[in-house]
C-alpha cells in the first residue's frame, strides 16, 4: 500500500487510501518499519532477577527473584523526561534512562515458593481472558524413584509440584493445584498447555492428561483425566457396577460377606495396576487394528498384514508413553507418544515417536501418524497455523510468522528442505517441534518476517536461550534488502573482555511496543548484563 | 516369517523367545513341511516340538482365518500371542475391539494355552483380572485342538455365554433373569472400555 518509506508520507497516504479489505492490520503493521527499537541502553542498572517475559497484552513484565522464591511483576512505562533547551534531540538521555526503574514500575512482589519448593523460572502461562497468570513451584527431582502405584519405570519423580493461579492485577493467589510424587515437564512449559480457559497438564509419571478449567472466579476446576479412563465418569461407572454386581439381588443387600471378585476391578486394587490396557491405549490399539483390518479385504492377506504390522509391534505400542500434548481446538488434543527414554531426555529428535489426534468428547482417536510420515509433514507444511493455536482471545498471536502464512518463512523452509540430505530425517526434525509448546512464541512485530529479515540462529520469535555473539544482530528491511533498520546488541557496549567464556543470551520483546530487553549471562553465577532496546 | 522388514517401520523389540532361524519368506514351509512324514525330529534345529506345532498352526490360521478375529505372535516370541476379537453384530459387544493375551506353555499342545482379556468386558465368563473360563481351555482341552479352534470358541462366548459355569455369578444371574438389563450394561461397558 505504501509507496514511500517516509513515515509522514505514509501517514498522509493512510488518510486518503483505504487498504484492501481485510488487510488494514497488515498495512498498519508496516509502520513498524519506521518505528524500531534502535536505541540501546547498555548494562542498565537493574535488580538482579530472572526476567521471564511480557504478557501477551503487554501489561505486565514477569520476573522471579534470584533465590527462586518470589514473583516480581512490573508494569512497562515509557521513558519520559522534559527538556528546557531548544535543541532537544541532540541532548543526551537523562540519568534515569540508565536505570531499569526508568522504564518499569514494580507493581508487587509475591512469595510463591514455600517449604523446600522453588519457582520454576522456565514456567509461566498467561490467561489473557481473565488476566490470570499460572506459575509453578516444585521440590527437587528424584531421578531413580521407584515405580510404585502404576508409575512408569524410568520417569523421575518430584515430591511436590504446585501450580499457582494468580490475578496479575494485584498478585492475589486465587487457587493452587498440587501434584505429589509426580512428574510434569515444566521446562519451557512443555508439560502444560493452556487454550482459552482449558488447561491440559501431562503427568509423565502416571501417564495422565489432566484437563482443568480456569474459571472466571479464579478457580481451577477438574474437567476430566485422560489415561486409565477416557470418559470422566468411567471410574465411577466401574465402581458402581462392581457394587451392584456384588449384590445382584437388591433384597440381599445386607447379607454377609460378598464376593469381591466382581468383574472389572478389585476395590482395594491401586489404580494403574490392573491387568488391562489403559483407556487411551485401548483406543489407540483399536484404531491401529481397525485401520489395518479395513485396508485389506482378503482374509488371508489381512492376517499376514496384521501379523507383520500389528502383532509384531504390539508390545512396542503398549510400551509407548505420552510425551507431550497440545490442544488443537476445544475438543481435540494432539498427543505425542514415544519411548520412556525419549520422554525424559532433552533431545529426542531421532527417537521413534507417534502422533495421535484424540477427541475428548467422543473419546476417539481421529488420526495416528509416525514421526516420519510424509502425510503429517505435508499437513504441517500447509496448515502450520492450525497447530499454532492460541485461543480466540489473543489478537497479536494471529500475526506470528509461520511457513504457512508467510512467503519468506516458506522459502526458508523450502531451502532447508532442499539442503537436507535425507527427506525422512528432515521430516522427523520438522515434526519434532510438534506438539507446540504453549505460548512459546513472541508476538512482537519485529519478528514478523514480512517486515524484517534477521538471522534465526541468533534470534527468533521462539522463546529460547541462545549462545551469545559479540556482533550485533541485524534486523534488515524485508522490502528493501539493503537497508538495515536496527541492531540488537547483547552484553556490554565495549564488548566482552573475556571472550573465552561462553555466554548465553535471551531476548524479551514487548508484544507491540518498540521495547525489548536483552539479557546476557555467563555460565557462572555473575549478574546478567541487561540492555534495554527502545525507540528514542 | 518373523522378518522385521516391511513392518510398520518401528524399531523391533527383541523380547525373549525362540528365534526362528532361517525360517525363510515362504509361509512357514520350513517348519511345517515335513510334519506329516515319518521322520524323527531333526536335532540340529533350535525349534522345539511345541514351537513347530505353533508354527504350523500359525500357517493354518493365516490360510483360513475364522471370522471376526485374528491373532499373531507378539514380537519374535512364538509362545506369546495377541488375539483380537471383534464384537459381533447383534450382540451387546458390537462396536468393541477386544485384545487378549495368549500364552502357550512349553509343552504345548499337551497343555492348553492361557488366555487373558486385556480389554475390560462385562461377561459372566471373564473375571476381574481378565481370566477367561472356557471348558476347552481347561478340562476339555485336547492336543487335537488348535489356535483357530480356540479363537472360534472365544468368539462364541459373545453370542452364547456359559451361564452354568460362570466366573462372575452376578452377571450370569442377571443374564438369566433380566436379559435386557444385562445387554444394556454389557453394551455400555463395550462403549466405554472396548472401543
Amino acid at each position: 500500500m505504501f509507496k514511500s518509506n517516509n513515515v509522514t508520507a505514509r501517514i498522509f497516504q493512510r488518510q486518503i487510501c483505504t487498504p484492501a479489505p481485510g488487510t488494514s492490520i497488515y498495512s498498519a503493521r508496516r509502520f513498524y518499519e519506521n518505528i524500531v527499537p534502535s536505541c540501546t541502553i547498555y548494562d542498565v542498572e537493574c535488580p538482579d532477577q530472572s526476567f521471564r517475559k511480557f504478557t501477551e497484552d503487554g501489561l505486565y513484565l514477569i520476573s522471579f527473584s534470584r533465590n527462586h522464591q518470589e514473583l516480581i511483576v512490573y508494569r512497562p512505562r515509557w521513558l519520559s523526561f522534559s527538556c528546557k533547551e531548544e535543541d532537544c534531540d541532540t541532548h543526551g538521555l537523562p540519568l534515569k534512562a540508565k536505570k531499569f526503574e526508568g522504564f518499569f514500575t514494580q507493581l508487587y512482589t509475591v512469595t510463591l515458593a514455600s517449604s523446600g519448593e522453588l519457582i520454576c523460572k522456565d514456567f509461566f502461562l498467561y490467561s489473557e481472558t481473565y488476566q490470570f497468570g499460572l506459575f509453578a513451584t516444585s521440590t527437587a527431582q528424584i531421578h531413580d524413584a521407584p515405580a510404585v502405584g502404576g508409575a512408569v519405570q524410568g520417569v523421575p519423580s518430584v515430591e511436590k509440584i504446585t501450580f499457582h493461579l494468580l490475578r496479575l492485577e494485584d498478585g492475589a493467589v486465587l487457587d493452587e493445584r498440587v501434584f505429589c510424587n509426580d512428574y510434569v515437564n515444566l521446562a519451557h512449559s512443555m508439560g502444560v498447555f493452556l487454550y482459552d480457559d482449558l488447561l491440559a497438564i501431562v503427568s509423565l509419571r502416571y501417564q495422565r492428561i489432566h484437563i482443568l478449567q480456569v474459571r472466571e472466579s479464579g478457580n481451577l476446576v477438574d474437567v476430566q483425566t485422560i489415561g486409565e479412563f477416557c470418559h470422566e465418569d468411567d471410574e465411577l461407572f466401574l465402581y458402581s457396577n462392581v457394587q451392584s454386581m456384588m449384590n445382584p439381588d437388591k433384597s440381599k443387600l445386607h447379607e454377609g460377606p460378598v464376593n469381591h471378585v466382581a468383574n472389572g476391578l478389585h476395590r482395594n486394587q491401586p489404580v494403574g495396576e490392573t491387568p488391562f490396557l489403559t483407556g487411551i491405549k485401548q483406543r489407540l490399539l483399536s484404531f491401529i487394528f481397525q485401520g489395518i483390518w479395513n485396508e485389506e479385504t482378503d482374509p488371508s492377506l489381512r492376517m499376514q498384514c496384521l501379523k507383520k504390522k500389528f502383532y509384531f509391534h504390539f508390545q512396542d505400542y503398549v510400551d509407548l508413553i505420552i510425551w507431550k500434548v497440545q490442544f488443537l481446538d476445544r475438543h481435540h488434543l494432539l498427543i505425542k507418544f514415544g519411548s520412556v527414554d525419549g520422554g525424559v531426555s532433552r533431545n529426542a529428535d531421532n527417537q521413534p515417536a507417534f502422533f495421535a489426534v484424540y477427541n475428548m468428547e467422543t473419546t476417539e482417536i481421529v488420526a495416528f501418524y509416525q514421526n516420519s510420515t510424509d502425510e503429517l509433514y505435508l499437513l504441517f507444511e500447509l496448515f502450520c497455523d492450525h497447530f499454532h493455536v492460541s485461543g480466540k482471545s489473543s489478537l497479536h498471536m494471529n500475526f506470528i510468522s509461520t511457513h504457512s502464512n508467510n512467503i519468506h518463512a516458506l522459502e526458508q523452509l523450502r531451502s532447508n528442505k532442499n539442503k537436507a540430505c535425507s527427506f525422512s530425517q528432515f521430516v522427523k526434525k520438522m515434526l519434532s517441534s510438534l506438539p507446540f509448546s504453549c505460548q512459546s512464541q513472541s508476538p512482537s512485530p519485529y519478528f514478523d518476517q514480512s517486515l524484517f529479515r534477521y538471522d534465526e540462529k541468533l534470534i527468533s520469535a521462539t522463546d529460547r536461550h541462545r549462545q551469545s555473539t559479540d556482533h550485533p544482530i541485524k534486523f534488515i528491511s524485508r522490502r528493501q534488502p539493503n537497508i538495515l533498520k536496527f541492531k540488537i546488541k547483547t552484553g556490554p557496549e565495549a564488548g566482552n573482555t573475556d571472550s573465552g567464556t561462553k555466554k548465553i543470551s535471551s531476548f524479551i520483546f514487548h508484544p507491540f511496543l518498540p521495547l525489548a530487553l536483552s539479557i546476557q549471562q555467563t555460565l557462572f553465577l555473575q549478574p546478567a548484563v541487561v540492555n534495554i532496546h527502545f525507540r528514542r | 516369517m518373523n522378518s522385521s522388514s516391511g513392518a510398520g517401520g518401528m524399531a523391533t523389540s527383541s523380547s525373549a523367545g525362540i528365534k526362528i532361524v532361517g525360517a525363510g519368506g515362504g509361509g512357514g514351509g520350513g517348519a511345517g513341511g515335513s510334519g506329516g512324514g515319518g521322520r524323527s525330529w531333526p536335532s540340529t534345529t533350535s525349534v522345539s516340538a511345541s514351537g513347530k506345532r505353533i508354527q504350523r498352526e500359525m500357517t493354518e490360521l493365516n490360510m483360513d482365518p475364522p471370522p471376526d478375529c485374528s491373532a499373531g505372535p507378539k514380537g519374535d516370541n512364538l509362545y506369546h500371542w495377541v488375539a483380537t476379537l471383534i464384537g459381533p453384530h447383534g450382540t451387546p459387544y458390537h462396536g468393541g475391539i477386544f485384545f487378549l493375551d495368549i500364552t502357550f506353555p512349553g509343552d504345548y499342545p499337551f497343555k492348553p494355552p492361557k488366555v487373558v482379556f486385556k480389554t475390560r468386558i462385562y461377561h459372566c465368563n471373564v473375571d476381574s483380572t481378565g481370566n477367561v473360563s472356557l471348558d476347552i481351555l481347561k478340562d476339555s482341552w485336547s492336543p487335537a485342538l488348535t489356535i483357530s479352534k480356540v479363537l472360534i470358541a472365544l468368539v462364541s462366548i459373545f453370542t452364547n455365554p456359559d451361564t452354568y459355569k460362570p466366573l462372575v455369578p452376578g452377571i450370569a444371574h442377571l443374564y438369566s433373569t433380566d436379559r435386557a438389563k444385562h445387554d444394556e450394561l454389557a453394551a455400555e461397558w463395550t462403549m466405554r472400555f472396548a472401543r
